[in-house]
């Protein structure tokens, strides 16, 4: 047994053979592991990929096939850990794939690919750990993506830069990632995923069907004329109002139910740009301060409980004054011929200012997480000016949408003025509309309450 | 009238909304600003900057910052090797490439810059190229400890003893640290002074300093010296510090893994090697498990671990990376003589030194050439070498010379310090000498 006594600098040199980084990147004797975590309202699904070099596969190669798909998904039994709200879970594993991709000097690589389940009931904090293989050297990492019925914000980051351990960055200032412990805080949700990104700080969502977020990543890294991202930025904003959940019903029945004027569903407009904007702001603060102790998604049960109740004010207040504006009209009746009133509309009462900031507030107040994910973003990569920019074109397109409504029922409202409609359906229209927005208030409550509870 | 009205109440909105914006501004550039530093306060932090893993961090943190500030770009580098020494992972030496060429670019002339890339290039085999950075290092600082460290190691690869001795003169007149008297104990080794070898070890390892891995890295060399001295139980203890420095170092597990393969406590010594191996499988802890299996009189198990080493050897040639002294003494050991021979005379023309003298001397001896096996035999116990491993490659080759006289005292000299040297080898020497 030949001793190779050497000197310190030449440690490892005579023996680690220098060029085998080439085909594999991380040397020929690394194990490679992988683990994409999906959490759902009622299960976790979890992809385990491994990697492994010529080395440790040529260690295996009087073993079958089948042994060696037992051994790594014992491994993987073994040491893969997740626990919800503090208790390991039992993982079920799927069905391994096990094949075998050539690698350098005609010697064979070992990829697996296992997927496991576990079901769960509304997970609060879900953590992985990943104690597979350990002292072998390699890439480690744990990679979040989004599930149904949820929104998780992940300590893991939601990028996997190797393609599922096919390719592997060369970027000299990075290490080759040795993650194996992920915690993922989730609430209930559309399905919304707020994570690291995988290289550099900056966070990203993976919000289906939403490309603000994508809006901005494009314009700080500077691809695409800045006016046609800021034109993107407003319409993802006035298709944003499209989706549920913008009050979109409410400032139609709103103003229906009103002599509301242009100009009122312009300051409509103006109203909830300023309450979105100033409530991503706000989200943002409370994101980046106090993030110890409360998480944004902690948040958003308790606006939309506020939104709810500001709605349900609002419709009781409206309801309220227009019944007894109606008393009023009744007692009127008997002194004044019908034919005036057709043409005055003296049932309905010009919206108050304080209604509409309400009305404004309540459809503006919620954030939507894609805008609060660019305000993020624009502060991890140093970009405010341009995040906050995109934010204030994003809520202007937001209530673009929202005006372009209130301004369409306005002057419906005024076409079918013109048509002699009954007396008695015109005299009712201001009440249904009261007790839509009424209706709205508890339905939205009713919603929002079991998400705080 | 009313309509005035209505227009201060949009100019007042409009007021407010530009209010919030300036101020949600000023406060959000605020928060950000704070948070700027604050990573680098973490990193600043005593426990994550010792590490090596925590001084990468720092300094790819720093890079990014300021990319054009060379020695940061040639810091990066020399810690990316440091990491290989830990951990064997081959991956950073193509780091360390090229982080070490973004420094030699931004500045030619910059000391760290060059001593990072000739002690890159001694890890890579490339003996010259380490020489010829080490001295351009040198002639931009002379004054300085580290170049000489480079060049010694390149001389004392090329054979250039003499050199080598007066250059590391001067480096530990410079700067007498762990650096320098390991290399001290190197050459004393290489010229078969072993006491004064374990003395300037035994230096090496109280000056201490540099990572935790230098230190359980000079502790498991003085390990082997006295293995090799034959002290087994000092050995033992000198494994057991290494690793109670650097836990689960391979170098020192597999030092106490020839400790109990030399007490013939098979099963242990096989169980160390089995774990080194997984961990670390480089072909010099392979074929030590093999030689222990072998010993141990499991043949079949020897002969499935010893066929990685092939498996290697095949990476190797894939890669064009020049082979390997070990290599050579591998197939003159386990395989084809014939390719030894070859391998050895590359490795002899690469750097001709004792170690390839060696290595090409017992590849043409089991070739069959034994007078040529005994040249080279003689060449490289020309310093006065005292390495059993030399002395036995050279008594079997005065054996099979029909030297027979001078086989018995080369043998004998294997044996005198430690007679359990190799449980493979050891026994045969003493076989041959019966």
């Amino acid at each position: 047994m030949r001793r190779a006594l050497l000197v310190a600098g030449l440690a490892l040199a005579l023996l680690v053979p220098a060029a085998t980084a080439g085909a594999h990147p991380l040397g020929n004797f690394s194990v490679n592991h992988l683990v994409t975590v999906r959490v759902s309202s009622d299960r976790i699904d979890l992809g385990y990929t491994l990697d492994q070099a010529e080395i440790p596969t040529f260690q295996e190669r009087d073993l079958p096939r089948a042994t060696v798909l037992a051994r790594k998904q014992a491994e993987v039994a073994r040491a893969l850990h997740v626990s919800v709200d503090g208790r390991p879970i039992a993982l079920v594993q799927g069905k391994g794939r096990l094949s075998a991709p050539p690698g350098q000097g005609g010697l064979p690589l070992t990829r697996m690919e296992l997927p496991l389940t576990a079901t769960v009931h509304d997970p609060h904090r879900v953590q992985v750990d990943d104690e597979t293989f350990p002292d072998r050297v390699g890439w480690k990492a744990v990679v979040a993506a989004p599930g149904k019925g949820t929104a998780v914000h992940s300590s893991a980051p939601s990028g996997d830069p190797t393609g599922g351990l096919r390719h592997y960055p060369k970027d000299m200032l990075s290490s080759p990632l040795a993650e194996r412990t992920a915690t993922f805080a989730v609430a209930p949700g559309t399905g919304t995923l707020t994570a690291p990104k995988a290289v550099g700080g900056e966070t990203t969502t993976d919000r289906s069907g939403d490309g603000f977020a994508g809006v901005f990543a494009d314009a700080a890294a500077g691809k695409g004329a800045l006016l046609l991202l800021i034109l993107a930025a407003f319409a993802w904003g006035a298709v944003h109002a499209l989706s549920p959940g913008h009050g979109k019903t409410m400032v139609a029945a709103y103003l229906v139910g009103t002599r509301g004027t242009a100009r009122h569903a312009v300051g409509l407009g103006a109203t909830v740009t300023v309450a979105h904007t100033l409530g991503v702001f706000a989200l943002g603060l409370v994101a980046l301060l106090l993030a110890q102790f409360i998480l944004p998604e902690q948040l958003y049960p308790w606006l939309s409980l506020v939104s709810a109740l500001l709605v349900l004010g609002i419709g009781v207040t409206v309801l309220r004054s227009r019944l007894r504006a109606r008393g009023r009209a009744h007692t009127h009746d008997h002194d004044h011929d019908h034919d005036h009133h057709h043409h005055h509309h003296h049932h309905d009462e010009a919206p108050s200012k304080k209604t509409i900031l309400a009305l404004g507030a309540s459809a503006g107040i919620l954030p939507c997480p894609s805008a609060l994910v660019v305000l993020l973003a624009a502060l991890a990569s140093h970009q405010i000016p341009l995040g906050i920019g995109l934010i204030v074109v994003f809520s202007l397109g937001l209530a673009a949408t929202l005006t372009g409504l209130g301004l369409l029922v306005v002057y419906a409202k005024r076409l079918t003025g013109r048509l002699r409609i009954p007396a008695g359906v015109t005299a009712l229209v201001p009440a249904l509309s009261a007790l839509a927005i009424v209706a709205i208030g508890v339905v939205m409550t009713v919603k929002a309450l079991p998400q705080v509870a | 009238m009313v309509a005035t009205r209505r227009h201060r109440a949009g100019l007042l909105v409009l007021a407010a909304a530009a209010m919030a914006f300036v101020a949600t501004f000023a406060v959000l550039s605020l928060v950000n600003s704070g948070s700027g530093p604050a990573p680098e306060r973490q990193l600043d932090g005593a426990a994550p900057a010792r590490t090596t893993d925590g001084q990468i961090r720092q300094l790819q943190t720093q890079v990014r910052e300021a990319p054009t500030q060379p020695d940061l770009w040639a810091e990066l580098g020399e810690t990316y090797l440091q990491k290989v020494r830990e951990t064997g992972d081959a991956s950073y030496y193509t780091r360390a490439d090229g982080v070490l060429r973004r420094a030699l670019a931004l500045k030619p002339e910059g000391f760290e810059g060059l001593v990072g890339t000739g002690t890159l290039a001694l890890a890579r085999h490339n003996f010259l190229g380490g020489l010829r950075y080490g001295l351009a290092a040198h002639r931009v600082a002379p004054g300085l400890a580290r170049p000489l460290g480079v060049i010694v190691d390149a001389q004392v690869e090329l054979g250039r003893y003499g050199a080598a001795a007066r250059t590391l003169q001067r480096m530990v007149d410079l700067q007498p640290n762990l650096a320098s008297y390991a290399r001290v104990s190197y050459l004393r080794e290489l010229h078969g002074d072993l006491p004064g070898a374990l003395y300037a070890m035994r230096l090496a390892v109280s000056s201490g300093g540099g990572a935790p891995e230098n230190v359980a890295y000079v502790q498991t060399l003085l390990g082997n010296l006295l293995f090799e001295a034959g002290d087994l139980r000092v050995a033992r203890a000198a494994y057991e510090q290494a690793l109670a420095r650097f836990p689960r170092y391979v170098p020192a597990s597999a030092g106490l893994a020839s400790v109990d393969a030399a007490g013939r406590r098979w099963e242990p010594a096989i169980r160390r090697l089995r774990g080194a191996v997984a961990r670390l499988p480089l072909p010099q802890y392979v074929v030590q498990l093999g030689e222990t299996e072998q010993a141990a009189g499991r043949p079949a198990a020897a002969r499935r671990d010893l066929a990685l080493v092939g498996a290697e050897e095949k990476l190797l040639q894939a890669s064009g990376v020049n082979t390997d002294v070990d290599l050579a003494l591998f197939e003159a050991n386990h395989g084809s003589p014939a390719r030894a021979v070859t391998l050895a005379q590359r490795a002899w023309a690469q750097a001709p030194s004792v170690r390839s003298a060696d290595s090409l001397g017992w590849a043409l001896t089991r070739a069959g050439q034994a007078q040529a096996g005994l040249r080279w035999a003689r060449r490289a116990l020309r310093l006065g070498s005292v390495d059993p491993t030399f002395l036995y490659h050279a008594g079997m080759a005065a054996r099979a010379a029909g030297h027979t006289a001078l086989s018995d005292a080369w043998l004998r000299r294997a044996l005198a310090h430690n007679p359990r040297f190799s449980p493979l080898y050891a026994p045969r020497a003493q076989a041959a000498l019966r």
